[in-house]
């Protein structure tokens, strides 16, 4: 008689073996998550980096792997202080630390479970109000959902789910205890959250592209639940996820991996503006400009139904979208005309802004398209647990956390056909166009 | 609120902070932010959240990293503690194309630095917390209720250091009202 297998194994290029058991594998077969195999991590960017081609699915698979792997080191008994068991007192309680570690397991796995379609290029589509946060939301309290959780052991609370899911900045209507702030970073958070390290890896590996990698098995080693140094020195400061000493330099490079993958990758202004006109195409081919919030309806699009719309599209002008989806099948995309500069953001830090607009004013707005990002989060601020006990401030102890530079884009693009007339125009009306005006001039 | 005209209150509230003796760390700007947003209601455009130490804003942590990346801020690492945060020359810059704005916001941002500005975390903690829970309870709960929900949100807070922060707060928004009338 054969005896039925309780645990699976997947075969992953970076983390070599994720394994589940049967609960589990029960969220990795539901519809909403094997959806993931149809959705790009990187949207487009297979256009420019060839190797981009990997799926949500899979790195929703690395972050439940090391999500695990940290909250394994953070509870162990060797890696906790006095104090912060003092704190939590939920470390001391084996059958709490198990429900815990399922729920961050499955909180991990689902956290990108409402992206859509082309991931993050895709984002703006949706009804005001709406992200993909709040989609995540939706489909984890589905009924579906909902019947995988309660058939669980111990059953799993929705709530739960969703506040490590999405972090306490999405999760606005409800109440964090500390431990659960504590673990909702281990997913999301600033410092050391596992979904950006495990993109950092995943997508470095695929695209072929270096920068990415940091010694992450050093770094998840010397993870530990601190408290923040604060100026009160009467006062302990908030718990949250540091550091010891040994893990500086592996912090440094996680910090200096975001910082390349950003600039070199993420922010590649091909890649941009690809998502820019895959946005444009999508709010002509969607009819009323959004997708839907319908569950089913949402869980019913992917990738695959929109490239072969995109294809289609190109191909024929009367259909929807045409012009946007020709410029990306037929690689006409609009050419970068400016970038910030330090020199032009000491005098004005929306430069980026008044060149759009004066622009637009003198060649037409359709014939441009502005894309400004700046980078998110707070600074690399965590405590570090020195040899001889004492807590520090990362910014206090590293040279290298002070000084990675903040990711800021701001690009212009312009259509091919008045390029040429736009960049004359632009060279020379540049100075007074970017400098800025007091506010009585604009506003009167 | 346009970008830069926020930069340029926030810059404005740094200083003032500075002057009247803070330390300038993240939490000091995120509590003195807080108060200047919802007490005396100039239109920063911050979602507030209760978090692990009292109302706290993601946006306003993300809208300070872009302030680190156009230059009209800077981090000053502080042995051992966290960093203080410090305007640069640029601001001046921003806060001279917009000094008709800061005009118009210069006693209500003097006021909560001047309240808050000589203030460690822990006391800036109760006391904003102290705030959010008066604003978010009806009008008529009297202190006792709003200690009691202080110590229910915020465990560690004692009664007796929530009263005193109820009680503190109380007096701050007498005080605010006279601001406001006299800049309205």
């Amino acid at each position: 008689m054969t005896v039925p297998k309780q645990f699976h194994e997947i075969r992953d290029p970076i983390h070599v073996f994720i394994r589940l058991d049967n609960h589990e594998r029960n969220v990795l077969d539901s519809r909403p998550f094997q959806r993931l195999r149809h959705v790009h991590q990187l949207a487009l960017t297979y256009l420019v980096y060839p190797g981009a081609t990997h799926k949500r699915f899979e790195h929703s698979l690395g972050v439940m792997e090391l999500a695990t792997r940290v909250f394994d080191v953070i509870t162990n008994p060797n890696n906790i202080s006095g104090g912060v068991l003092d704190q939590l007192g939920v470390l001391r309680d084996n059958q709490e630390l198990l429900y815990w570690r399922r729920v961050l397991r499955m909180a991990a796995l689902c956290h990108d479970i409402g992206h859509l379609p082309f991931s993050h290029a895709s984002e703006d589509l949706l009804p005001d109000g709406w992200d993909h946060e709040k989609i995540t939301q939706e489909i984890i309290t589905s009924d579906e959902m909902k019947q995988i959780w309660e058939n669980m052991t111990p059953p799993l609370r929705v709530e739960d789910i969703i506040k490590l899911a999405v972090g306490p900045k999405k999760a606005k209507n409800f109440h964090f205890s500390d431990w659960e702030a504590i673990l909702a970073e281990i997913i999301v958070g600033d410092a050391f959250g596992v979904d950006r390290m495990d993109y950092l890896l995943r997508d470095s590996h695929h695209l072929g592209v270096a920068y990415g990698k940091f010694d992450h098995y050093r770094l998840i080693d010397t993870l530990r639940i601190l408290p923040t140094q604060t100026s009160d020195e009467k006062e302990a400061g908030e718990l949250t996820l540091g550091v010891d000493e040994g893990g500086i330099q592996s912090s440094e490079a996680l910090m200096v991996a975001r910082y390349f993958m950003y600039s070199q990758v993420y922010f590649h202004p091909i890649r941009r503006i690809y998502d820019i006109h895959l946005r444009d195409f999508l709010k002509d081919w969607l009819g009323n400009g959004v997708f839907s919030t319908d569950i089913d309806q949402f869980l019913s699009v992917t990738d695959n139904e929109i490239t072969v719309a995109l294809r289609t599209a190109a191909l024929d002008p009367t259909k929807p979208g045409h012009p946007h989806a020709q410029r990306i099948v037929g690689r006409k995309h609009f050419k970068l005309l400016y970038k910030r500069n330090p020199n032009d953001v000491a005098i004005n830090p929306e430069a980026g802004q008044a060149v759009f607009n004066a622009l637009s004013q003198q060649f037409g707005a359709d014939f441009f398209r502005r894309d400004r990002y700046s980078q998110k989060g707070g600074a690399p601020d965590f405590p570090v647990l020195m040899w001889d006990g004492r807590i520090v401030s990362s910014l206090a102890v590293s040279e290298v956390l002070n000084n990675v530079p903040i990711v800021s884009v701001d690009y212009v693009f312009a259509d091919r056909e008045v390029y040429e007339k736009a960049e004359k125009w632009l060279l020379q009306n540049r100075e007074t166009i970017i400098t800025p005006q007091k506010e009585e001039a604009i506003n009167g | 609120m346009d970008r830069l005209k926020r930069a340029a209150l926030i810059t404005r509230l740094l200083q003032k902070l500075r002057e009247k003796g803070s330390w300038c760390g993240e939490t000091h700007v995120q509590k003195a932010a807080f108060f200047l947003q919802n007490l005396m209601r100039v239109p920063l455009g911050f979602d507030f959240i209760l978090y692990k130490h009292g109302p706290f804003s993601f946006d306003l942590r993300d809208e300070l990293t872009s302030m680190r990346a156009d230059g009209l801020v800077r981090l000053v690492p502080q042995w051992p503690y966290g960093p203080s945060i410090l305007t640069t020359d640029l601001a001046k810059n921003i806060q001279d194309i917009y000094s008709k704005t800061l005009k118009q916001y210069e006693s209500r941002i003097t006021f909560v630095a001047e309240k808050l500005g000589g203030k460690g975390v822990a006391e800036l903690e109760r006391l904003a917390t102290a705030l959010y829970v008066t604003q978010e309870q009806d009008e008529i709960s009297s202190s006792h209720e709003r200690v009691k929900t202080l110590t229910t949100i915020k465990p560690h807070i004692s009664t007796e250091q929530a009263a005193i922060a109820i009680e503190e707060i109380d007096r701050i928004i007498e005080e605010s009202q006279r601001i406001l009338a006299g800049s309205d």
